[in-house]
């Protein structure tokens, strides 16, 4: 059973638990068997399994093996073998061959212990040679730690602050526009030229008016401040973006439903009023898209995620040939992908109203931070190329989803409070960006295993990012907001500080080579680029469907009232027809013309468009790998040609400055790339705890011993050559 | 809606051949008056891209749709073709074929006539009620012609010509189509050529490919030299050494169709695969012939394994009816949403009948590398998926095979010369034999290309150019059945009864194959056939194990295996007739004997992969993906009508960085003559986006 042989040379290797700052052991477990994922044999590794306040970890009695240097990509946080509590998604027990999901107070323990994670790795513990109480332990703590509904304030996101306050932060130095002053929405508002019709305000400072909306936001420069004052912010136009031709993206919250009909009199006067100012010139159009009526629900992206991911949470490679047969009409079923295609949609629709038909779109949903995340920021990562750079990118995410609300707890469901509220909402915008980062490589400086990485940087309880529902929720609990100053504020770690999580070398895997950077000009050249996109209106524009005469003002205005009162009318103004129209006559448009990276970018969303995002799904599925194989080597030749063109052209740069003859240059050693697997940089990980590299029994029945002598001697010549 | 790309066979930017408007526009010009019906043949434009013997039956002004750009020009049918000649696109004489334009009668799949808002499907002659407005041509390999005819008197005219393609196109199916057409002579000016990829029709060429591959204890038999063994054998192929001629031509008469077995492929590491038909069960072998028969089975190993080809394999109608339907699932105007594609796409078995044939070339493989025996492949007809597979295993065993010249070889070996029936297969002869097992073959091969993109010296292009190039009339090599029909045809022998006439001095040299790209291709596409991402450091040649010393061991095979299942069993003889004459009765195949060594076979586990990353295989070879993920599809050349096919690859960059680096490399050899970069890129033409400014 065990394959651990070197025993002589290693002398016990206790391998020690490495504690982060503030974390604390909470039970653990010896012997425990870890099986080893791939096949159905049941061979593993035996360790210690622990849990923590932060973490469960198993500790393998040989990680001698897995500390080799090969492992390039590590997380700095988290080993191979540790789950954060976080991460749980599912522990179910064996009982007699038969599996069942575990929660609450167990009568009988399990003798196995699968854990499935929302990364979508799958553990499987054996605990029949563990001691019993130590399986007590470990399986009632583990359930409680991962299971138990929790405070806010037991997050181990404060004990770490808490553990590390004294150290100097480092600061990033980072370049991620935060949007938590006044100053980085003026900037975003003159990056955009939206400052012209849209101001940035400070009303809601010290969240006087709004617990929901951040301290500084942007909204039309005609809008009254104390109009923001009145529903506490709902029913406000509240701006997302501009595009080059003026238009912009903005977003409202709807108000709350009443059924007094008085109230719902002053409501209505009060969206009117609202109508008005913002349909007072310079704004011109406004479009309203509801995306709380006729379009996805929370409910359907959750029932098709849990569909979804049970393709790749699978126990054995049996499982997976089992679903394999039908693969694709079991996918499809999910409709995950068919989600995916949706979401995309809907932002080209918006994207056309912006760039073809100049109108600017108001996105409307209840709270304005789920539905509305996702589509304002696909339009902006399609029609501004500053947003597929990776700081770009990140100051988005800062701008629409942490000061937009979206409410990660919840949506994570980080505190166990309530399954319901749990829809992967931010993991569908990743998905999507996904979408466009594989349809169009050279468009994005970063790559997929950046999303990959942040994907899983969800579930990690040391940065502030994605486990607070609301900037204000964030800065009450850091104490912020206590005047009392001698206990200063606690220093709450971003996501966007990868040095946390990895080395610089393994963040060089973040950068797409491909990448097509935008064209350095002088600033006054710049300029006139703005304006002259390449794209910008390629179209064939029917005039009649845009004139701005055709009643659509008045109808509008009221249509978005009655939505607003929550008084549904299923008609829309403009005909669904017309509005497929046009976006089928943008979509060919665009992309019967070559793709100019630095412009537009549309996504296809044909059948065979769509795709499953392979490193992050099927990461942990050794079948599903292919050695030496994938865009993963494609890409290893090209970094290899990257670094000699950069040499050469080092050599070149030397060349001119000294024009002394050139010292006899020794090539460089030739580059002794290793086989990766196509799932790099995760599947190598996997890879250590695989099998023995001899010849199993079923490869001796094929011949006597003596062939086997021979062929043995075979390696060794091997070896010499 | 989807109108667009198709006709498109390259995703080359067109070759600048926008007709200048200026210059002479026959078609508007003839559009503007009426023409005179019979005099004004516009022969003088035409003739020139005649092929010899071709003539050309009718012909009418149109314009092109659905491509961009919009081209005006002439939708002209001959006896062998229908071409869309835009105006002011002149056919080089070097390139008869053009691959933008043409389409072969024997490539149209479907033929439609739009007129109003009516739209029908053209079957026989009568079904052409009205003038079309429009015409629809679909090709069978996934191409789309759509000619808008021009109005204004000259309706007779797009009547005649569509008339012409429905009468040309039902007569294809009479075998005799080419017999008329002697074949392109373009390059038979620059006097004697070798040809590009060895046509392995002479003994020279065995004995050439043989010595390559270092099969040292291999000969070339001269027994088939007049095809009086087999017609579809070719004229000499490799028995063992210690086989004389006279046991090959006795123990190949046991075989099906005298397809008796052959090497294949000698492994460097000192295995040999083969190929061979299957017993030929009426026959009452001799005990010499049987031994004949099973030492030439055995090939000197003493370990002998027989693969069943057929077995887990899709039959010859799963693969055609699974094409038919992916051809319908991607024709342009296909009613399947978007969100149903998924499982449309797995309901035309397509995909599967793909996994199936690399799962199968997988375990082929292994069972070659890993150990040192003879691997004989044996299918009824040893025409069609034997062929197959022993290319796929070559391919993911060996380097050489990924290699340009490689596989062009290995496809003259195991299809051309192993008188794989191209015409039958692929429709020509309008029998029900259909089955476009080639066309399977290259989509395999585009799998592992996109599973292994730096593993291939050939691009997906070649593969592509390949794909449309089966049914170009230009050269022989797919539109035969037969090693011995492509000599007739080639004019090698006079005629087949006759005693053979050695070709006289380069006769022979002369003959053209498909493999002369430069008939059907420009310059500059044929430059995109090499695959800027491979890597041919990835492969060692030293990677192999020496080869045994003990290698041709006399005496009977010590273990006989059936690879069946993707497991072992073991068999007690090698031939059916030995001891149990009642089998035969049952079925050509071999009944396993009740295995006597369950133990070691529960040992086994065959079939799952996982084990077999843990035997030490050499590196060089691929083990390729087969699972639903692994295996897509080949949308470049099955979705041409959708323009998202076009889609960014990596190559702009790729051949950016490589232009780069061979500038840079230029400036410094330059300067420092004394400095020698490892210069391994071509000069290509540097109007490619740089990712890096220079």
């Amino acid at each position: 059973m065990e394959i651990h042989t070197n025993d002589k040379e290693v002398t016990e290797k206790e391998v020690t638990l490495h504690l982060l700052p503030g974390e604390q052991l909470l039970c653990e477990a010896s012997t425990v068997l870890k099986y080893v994922q791939e096949d159905t044999c049941q061979r593993g590794i035996y360790g210690k399994l622990v849990c923590t306040d932060f973490k469960i970890a198993f500790l393998g009695d040989d990680d001698s093996a897995l500390e080799s240097d090969e492992t390039q990509f590590k997380n700095k946080l988290i080993g191979e073998n540790d789950i954060t509590l976080h991460c749980v998604d599912q522990i179910l027990g064996v009982f007699d061959e038969k599996k069942k999901t575990l929660f609450g107070q167990l009568k009988k323990y399990p003798e196995k212990l699968i854990i499935h994670c929302k990364d979508l790795r799958v553990f499987h513990f054996c605990l029949r040679y563990t001691k019993e109480e130590e399986v007590k332990r470990i399986v009632s703590g583990i359930i409680h730690h991962t299971q138990a509904s929790k405070l806010l304030k037991r997050l181990f996101l404060f004990s770490y602050a808490a553990a590390t306050q004294n150290r100097t932060a480092s600061d990033p130095q980072n370049h991620t526009v935060m949007f938590d002053t006044l100053k980085d929405w003026c900037w975003e508002l003159e990056r955009t030229k939206g400052c012209l019709k849209y101001k940035a305000v400070s009303v809601n400072q010290g969240y006087k008016v709004c617990e929901r909306l951040p301290e500084y936001f942007v909204v039309p420069i005609a809008l009254p401040e104390e109009d923001i004052s009145h529903f506490q912010g709902h029913g406000i136009p509240l701006w997302c973006w501009s595009c080059h031709s003026g238009c912009a993206l903005l977003k409202m919250s709807a108000l709350p439903k009443e059924q007094d009909d008085g109230v719902s009199q002053i409501q209505k006067s009060f969206l009117d009023g609202i109508n008005k100012t913002i349909h007072r010139p310079p704004y011109e159009i406004l479009k309203t898209e509801d995306l709380s009526s006729n379009f996805l629900s929370l409910q359907e992206i959750q029932t098709a995620y849990s569909k979804f991911k049970q393709l790749f949470l699978i126990d054995n490679s049996t499982e997976f040939w089992d679903t394999d047969i039908k693969w694709f009409s079991v996918l499809e079923s999910s409709s995950w992908l068919d989600i995916i295609r949706r979401c995309l949609k809907k932002a080209i629709e918006i994207t056309e109203c912006l760039e073809a038909q100049n109108v600017n779109v108001l996105l409307l949903e209840e709270h304005a931070s789920d539905l509305c995340c996702i589509v304002s920021s696909l339009v902006q990562v399609m029609m501004d190329p500053h947003c597929r750079t990776r700081f770009g990118f990140q100051s988005l995410i800062q701008k629409e989803w942490i000061m937009g609300g979206h409410c990660f707890l919840d949506r994570c469901n980080h505190l166990r409070q309530s399954d319901k509220e749990e829809v992967p909402v931010f993991l569908l915008f990743l998905d999507c960006v996904w979408q466009l980062v594989h349809q169009h490589p050279p468009a994005f400086e970063f790559t997929e295993t950046y999303l990959t990485v942040l994907s899983d940087s969800l579930y990690i309880p040391i940065f502030s990012t994605f486990f607070f529902n609301s900037p204000h929720q964030k800065d009450a609990n850091m104490g912020r907001e206590s005047q009392d100053a001698q206990s200063s504020p606690l220093n709450l770690l971003t996501v966007w500080d990868w040095s946390v999580q990895f080395e610089p070398k393994a963040q060089t895997l973040f950068r797409n080579p491909l990448y097509v950077e935008k064209p350095k000009l002088d600033k006054s050249q710049r300029k006139g680029m703005r304006f002259k996109h390449q794209r910008q209106l390629s179209l064939p524009l029917t005039q009649s469907k845009s004139s701005p005469k055709r009643g659509f003002f008045r109808e509008e205005t009221d249509h978005l009232i009655k939505n607003l009162l929550g008084k549904r009318i299923s008609k829309l103004i403009n005909s669904s027809e017309d509005l497929q129209d046009n976006f089928r006559e943008f979509y060919d448009s665009w992309h019967s013309k070559p793709t100019d990276y630095q412009g537009l970018l549309l996504p296809h969303l044909e059948g065979p468009e769509i795709k499953v995002w392979a490193q992050r799904y099927l990461r942990w599925i050794p079948e599903a790998q292919i050695l030496g194989g994938g865009q993963v080597a494609l890409m290893s030749k090209l970094l290899e040609m990257l670094e000699e063109v950069q040499r050469l052209q080092e050599q070149v740069e030397e060349r001119h400055h000294s024009q002394a003859a050139l010292p006899a240059e020794v090539p460089p050693a030739p580059r002794h790339s290793a086989r990766l697997s196509s799932l790099f940089p995760f599947a190598l990980l996997q890879r250590h705890s695989s099998k023995p590299v001899l010849p199993t029994s079923g490869w001796k029945a094929l011949g006597d011993d003596e062939d086997l002598a021979k062929r043995e001697d075979e390696f060794v010549d091997l070896g010499d050559l | 809606m989807w109108w667009g790309g198709r006709g498109q066979s390259f995703n080359i930017s067109p070759q600048k051949e926008e007709p200048e408007m200026g210059l002479s526009r026959p078609k508007s010009d003839q559009g503007s008056r009426m023409p005179e019906p019979r005099s004004n043949q516009p022969s003088s434009f035409l003739a020139s891209g005649c092929l010899p013997g071709e003539q050309i039956l009718a012909w009418a002004p149109g314009v092109r749709k659905g491509l961009e750009p919009e081209l005006s020009g002439i939708l002209i049918c001959t006896n062998l073709r229908v071409t869309f000649q835009p105006c002011g696109w002149q056919r080089s004489q070097d390139i008869p074929v053009s691959s933008e334009y043409d389409f072969a009668l024997v490539n149209i799949g479907r033929l439609e006539a739009v007129s109003g808002l009516s739209r029908v499907q053209l079957l026989r002659p009568g079904s052409l009620k009205s003038v079309p407005e429009e015409i629809l041509i679909h090709g069978r390999d996934f191409r789309l012609l759509r000619v808008c005819f021009e109005a204004g008197g000259l309706e007779p005219q797009a009547f005649q010509v569509t008339m012409a393609i429905i009468q040309a196109k039902a007569q294809t199916y009479q075998d005799q189509l080419y017999a008329g057409v002697t074949l392109s002579t373009a390059g038979q000016s620059s006097g004697p050529r070798k040809p590009p990829v060895p046509l392995l029709e002479t003994s020279e060429d065995w004995e050439a490919e043989r010595k390559k591959q270092g099969a040292r204890g291999w000969r070339v038999s001269t027994v088939n030299e007049r095809f009086d063994i087999a017609t579809s054998l070719p004229r000499y192929f490799w028995v063992p050494n210690r086989t004389l001629d006279s046991e090959v031509r006795r123990a190949f008469g046991h075989f099906h169709q005298g397809r008796g077995p052959r090497l294949s492929w000698h492994h460097p590491g000192g295995s040999d695969l083969l190929r061979c038909g299957g017993f030929y069960t009426a026959s009452d072998p001799s005990k010499e012939d049987i031994r004949a028969m099973e030492s030439m089975l055995q090939a000197g190993h003493s370990d002998v394994v027989l693969v069943d080809t057929v077995e887990e394999l899709p039959s010859l109608t799963d693969v055609q009816l699974a094409h038919v339907r992916l051809r319908a699932l991607c024709l342009p105007d296909s009613s399947v949403a978007d969100d149903k594609w998924l499982s449309a796409l797995e309901g035309t078995r397509w995909l599967d009948c793909v996994r199936s044939c690399l799962r199968k070339a997988s375990d082929i493989s292994v069972l070659v590398t890993s150990r040192v025996r003879s691997v004989v492949l044996q299918e009824r007809g040893d025409r069609d998926l034997n062929g197959l597979l022993s290319s796929l295993a070559q391919l993911l065993s060996a380097h050489e095979a990924r290699t340009l010249l490689g596989f062009q070889s290995l496809v003259q070996r195991e299809w051309v010369a192993a008188g794989h029936p191209f015409l039958t297969r692929l429709g020509g002869t309008g029998g029900n034999e259909e089955a476009p097992v080639f066309l399977l073959f290259l989509d395999c091969v585009w799998q592992l290309l996109q599973q292994f993109p730096t593993e291939f010296e050939f691009s997906e292009f070649f593969l592509l150019a390949l794909h449309d190039s089966i049914r170009v009339p230009d050269t022989l090599t797919f539109l035969r059945d037969t090693p011995w029909e492509r000599g007739k045809q080639g004019g090698q022998f006079k005629s087949f009864t006759q005693v053979y006439t050695p070709p006289a001095g380069n006769a022979v040299n002369q003959q053209l194959s498909v493999w002369d790209w430069g008939l059907r291709y420009s310059n500059k596409q044929i430059q995109q056939f090499h695959n800027l991402g491979y890597d041919p450091e990835h492969c060692p040649d030293s990677c192999f194990p020496r080869q045994q010393l003990s290698f041709m061991v006399p005496g009977p095979p010590r273990s006989v295996w059936l690879f069946s299942r993707g497991a072992l069993t073991p068999l007690n003889q090698l031939c059916p007739w030995q001891d149990s004459p009642s089998l035969l009765a049952v079925s050509s195949r071999w009944l396993p004997r009740p295995a006597i060594s369950t133990e070691s076979l529960a040992d086994q586990e065959w079939g799952l992969p996982s084990h077999w990353g843990a035997c030490p295989l050499p590196p060089g070879l691929l083990i390729p993906g087969y699972l639903g993920p692994q295996i897509k599809l080949w949308k470049r050349c099955y979705l041409r009508g959708k323009p998202e096919v076009q889609m960014g690859l990596l190559a702009p960059t790729i051949s950016g960085l490589q232009d780069e680096l061979s500038c840079l490399q230029e400036l410094l050899r330059k300067w420092a003559p004394g400095l020698s970069p490892e210069d391994h890129s071509e000069k290509r033409d540097p109007n490619t986006i740089l990712s890096q400014p220079c």
